[in-house]
This record gives structure tokens, C-alpha cells and sequence, in this order.
């Protein structure tokens, strides 16, 4: 059953739909009017079956909920052509990101690898540490043996900060 | 000219082939680097997660950018190119997000500035720089071969905040291979995706995106492949190997960032330049010219 059939026994949500337009910023999926543009050009049509123009319509349609709660929004590889490309200014790359900040918000499934990157940022600063790397001969290298200048990292008070932003 | 350098992630963590090629190629061309100090994240994966977390962490870089005193800033990856202009074009637009981002940074005792040019190593060559003096400077060219660029996706898109080609018809890093007297090629697949974006939630599909660009290119029977990005060059060069067993066939694709093969042409050492670390370069079915 795909997501569109799930819709025909769904409710429409107006309150968790006002939440995805109160974060949108210079874009208006309301404008859409399904032309297409987005899914024809869309990277991940093909292997993961995203259509950018149906997010648009149920976001249009009031079936936030239902969306929070499926994989599919986790399947954009922002690429970016849908927002390049929409005649409409209705750029479903950021109705699709505004989509995952409310599933992190409703405390909803999210693929595992961004809570690392996140928990990395708030230990580090960066998504990940500096890594010893092998050449083609196999040998190991590092900053230091490829000459390059130590690392600074942020301090501690950008931890504070930036935990705070993440609690909203 | 000193413009100032933000590294982002992946580039000082890991490749670092990419790091050590920018370095040696631009003193050529009188422009100095300087490093900012304690940068983060751009905000990248964060993006996902809460969208103003990404703008704080993409401005407190711009801040710090504007602390060195200095008007440019070069991010040589796509993705962190794209967070960084995206963020100052909402701050600068937006006073919403710019009052909160504002104090946020005031925490650190930090101040956002709009005045930061934001460059990438493309427009910093082709715009400033000029493929005329990098043609100029070029002391062993690439006569004879023949490189299939890869744009990215991130420093073409969207073209509403200022990006550095054409989103449609990127050509500047075609010219700046074709300074180096290569010869590049016009593809139908030239503007497709990496994939690696999708490493976070679908790691087959992102292998094989990049998987079915590289046997494309591969067909057209170039000498090599040329990238920007740290990402693009994760998914085409260390995880070639992955991505070819996701499309069948055998995929031997020499991949480089475009750093590289400048350096090369201008007569610096292979190891300078971090040739031994890129693992998909094939140095018996490609000789590049070393001194």
C-alpha cells in the first residue's frame, strides 16, 4: 500500500500542516501546481521512488502526520534541482527538510548516521574527528606525516551554544 | 590577495588530498590562505535536524571569517559552499532568523558580518584568478588527454542566492581543465548527483548513483575524472570499488580533484599534491607528467 492509498483513510491535519509552513521561508508549496518539473528531474525517482510533487500535495492536503511518519522523506539526496527548478518558488527540497525537523521535534524515527553527525558536532565541533588514512600502497598517513597544521578545534563554549540552539 | 580558508568536515578529517593540493596551488597566484581557527560543522547533516542549528553553525563560521580581518573567504566544498551562502542569504534577508542567530553568536562573544565574500576554488580561479594566467602558468600540460568533469550539485543550486556556474550549463571547470590544454567533453549524464548525501539513510542507492555516473563516463573512453567536493570524491575515488558492484561490469576510472591535476601542471610533485592517497588512480594505464 503506498502512501497516496494510505491518504484515502487519513484526516487532514491542519495544525501539524502550519507547522511545516510556519518554517518555510521564501517558499509556498500552496503555489504548486503540479507540473512535475521537480519529479521529472528528481535524483532518487528512480531507486527510491521519491516524487517530490506528491510531498507537495500532501503538505497542501493537510497529511503532515503521515508524512513525519515515513521513510520516504528521508530519501532526498538534496540535490537541489527541484528547488532550481519549480516555476512555482515551492521548492520541495525545503518542504522535505521542514518535514525532518518535525520528525525530530515529534521525537519520530530518524536514520540513525545524522544523530551520530549530530552527537559528533556537540563533542568535536566537526562530524567526525581527524582520521588516519591509507594510501594505494597501504601506507598509513596522517596530518602530521603529510605535513599538514594541527587541527584546532572549537572550544567548549560552542558546545553550550549549540546544544542550546538544538533544544530550541 | 589573502583570502581566508574554511575547511569544513571531511576535507581536514580525511581527504586530505584535497586540502594539500589547495595549498600548494594558490601561493602560485599570489593569493595566501589563512586558516580559521576553532571553525565547525557548516551545518550540513544538521540541516536535517533543526534548520536554525544549521544557520548558527554556518554564520558563527562567517563570523569567524570576519574576525580575520579579511573580505574572502574560500570554502573549497560543495556542500559547506552551499550551507555557508545559504545561511547569509537568510540572515541577510530574514531578520527573524538574523536577531537569533545574532544572539546565539554574541554567547561566544562573536559578531555576524554580511560584508564575507564566499568563494570556491572554481570561481576563485576562473573569476579572479582568470583561465588566462592559469594557462599561463601551466609548465607541463595535459596534451593529448582527455578528463570528464563532475560540477556537484551544491555550488551550482539554486541559482537564487548567488552560486558559482551556471545551475543548467556549468562550464568554468571544463575551461579550467582545458587551460591545463586537456580536452573535456560534454556528457548527458554531466549534471547527475553523487549520491552522497544518501550515505545517511541509503547507502546502496548512494553507491549506486555514483556507480552508474562512473560507468557512463567510463564509456565514453576518457583518460580520467575530475571533482570539487570532498563528498563527490569519496563517492567516485575511495568507494569506486563499492559503487561498481552495485552496477555490475569492472570500473578502473582514474579520479581527481581538480587541485591536483593544476598542481601537476604546474610542475609540483605528486606527493605534494596527495596523488598516493586518491585510490582510484591507475598510475600504469595513466602516466601524468612528473618532474
Amino acid at each position: 500500500m503506498s502512501l497516496t492509498d494510505l491518504m484515502t483513510m487519513a484526516k487532514s491535519n491542519k495544525e501539524l500542516q502550519k507547522k511545516i509552513l510556519d518554517q518555510l521561508w521564501k517558499v509556498n508549496p500552496d503555489e504548486c501546481f503540479q507540473c512535475m518539473r521537480c519529479t521529472s528531474g528528481c535524483t532518487s525517482l528512480k531507486l527510491l521512488e521519491l516524487k517530490p510533487h506528491e510531498i507537495t500535495i500532501l503538505v497542501n492536503s493537510g497529511f503532515v502526520e503521515e508524512l513525519v511518519s515515513s521513510d520516504i522523506i528521508w530519501a532526498c539526496a538534496s540535490c537541489l534541482k527541484c528547488r532550481e527548478r519549480c516555476p512555482q518558488k515551492a521548492s520541495p527540497y525545503d518542504t522535505i527538510m521542514a518535514l525532518r525537523n518535525l520528525t525530530v521535534e515529534r521525537e519520530a524515527k530518524v536514520p540513525e548516521a545524522y544523530m551520530k553527525a549530530v552527537a559528533q558536532i556537540i563533542e568535536t565541533g566537526l562530524t567526525q574527528q581527524a582520521q588516519t588514512v591509507t594510501s594505494r600502497e597501504m601506507q598509513p598517513f596522517n596530518r602530521e606525516k603529510l605535513g599538514l597544521p594541527e587541527m584546532i578545534y572549537p572550544n567548549d563554549k560552542f558546545k553550550v551554544v549549540f546544544m542550546k540552539v538544538l533544544g530550541g | 590577495m589573502k583570502v581566508a580558508v574554511y575547511w569544513g568536515c571531511k576535507i581536514p578529517t580525511a581527504q586530505y588530498a584535497y586540502e594539500m593540493s589547495v595549498r600548494q596551488v594558490f601561493p602560485h597566484f599570489d593569493i595566501e590562505l589563512v586558516d580559521l581557527k576553532g571553525a565547525s560543522c557548516c551545518g550540513g547533516p544538521v540541516r536535517s535536524i533543526n534548520t536554525s542549528a544549521a544557520m548558527y553553525l554556518s554564520a558563527r563560521n562567517l563570523a569567524l571569517s570576519s574576525q580575520t580581518g579579511l573580505d574572502d573567504l574560500l570554502v573549497p566544498c560543495n556542500e559547506c559552499h552551499f550551507m555557508l551562502s545559504e545561511a547569509k542569504y537568510r540572515i541577510d534577508n530574514d531578520e527573524e532568523m538574523c536577531k537569533k542567530v545574532e544572539d546565539l553568536l554574541g554567547e561566544e562573544g562573536f559578531k555576524y558580518s554580511s560584508g564575507v565574500r564566499i568563494w570556491h576554488v572554481v570561481d576563485l580561479l576562473h573569476d579572479v584568478v582568470k583561465v588566462d594566467t592559469v594557462k599561463a602558468k601551466v609548465k607541463k600540460p595535459f596534451k593529448g588527454l582527455k578528463f570528464a568533469v563532475h560540477p556537484g550539485c551544491q555550488i551550482i543550486r539554486p541559482s537564487e542566492i548567488g552560486r558559482v556556474d551556471h545551475a543548467e550549463k556549468p562550464r568554468k571547470l571544463d575551461a579550467l581543465v582545458e587551460a591545463l590544454e586537456a580536452e573535456t567533453l560534454d556528457y548527458s549524464e554531466k549534471l547527475d548527483c553523487c549520491g552522497a548525501a544518501l550515505l545517511y539513510s541509503h547507502e546502496d542507492a548512494a553507491l549506486s548513483l555514483a556507480g552508474s555516473k562512473l560507468k557512463a563516463v567510463q564509456a565514453y573512453g576518457v583518460d580520467g575524472f575530475v571533482d570539487t567536493c570532498p563528498y563527490c570524491h569519496i563517492m567516485y575515488d575511495a568507494r569506486q570499488k563499492e559503487a561498481t558492484a552495485t552496477v555490475g561490469g569492472k570500473l578502473s576510472l582514474s579520479v581527481f580533484y581538480y587541485t591536483q591535476l593544476l598542481g601537476l601542471a604546474l610542475g609540483i610533485e605528486q606527493e605534494k599534491l596527495g596523488l598516493h592517497l586518491n585510490q582510484s588512480f591507475d598510475s600504469e594505464k595513466l602516466s601524468l607528467n612528473d618532474p
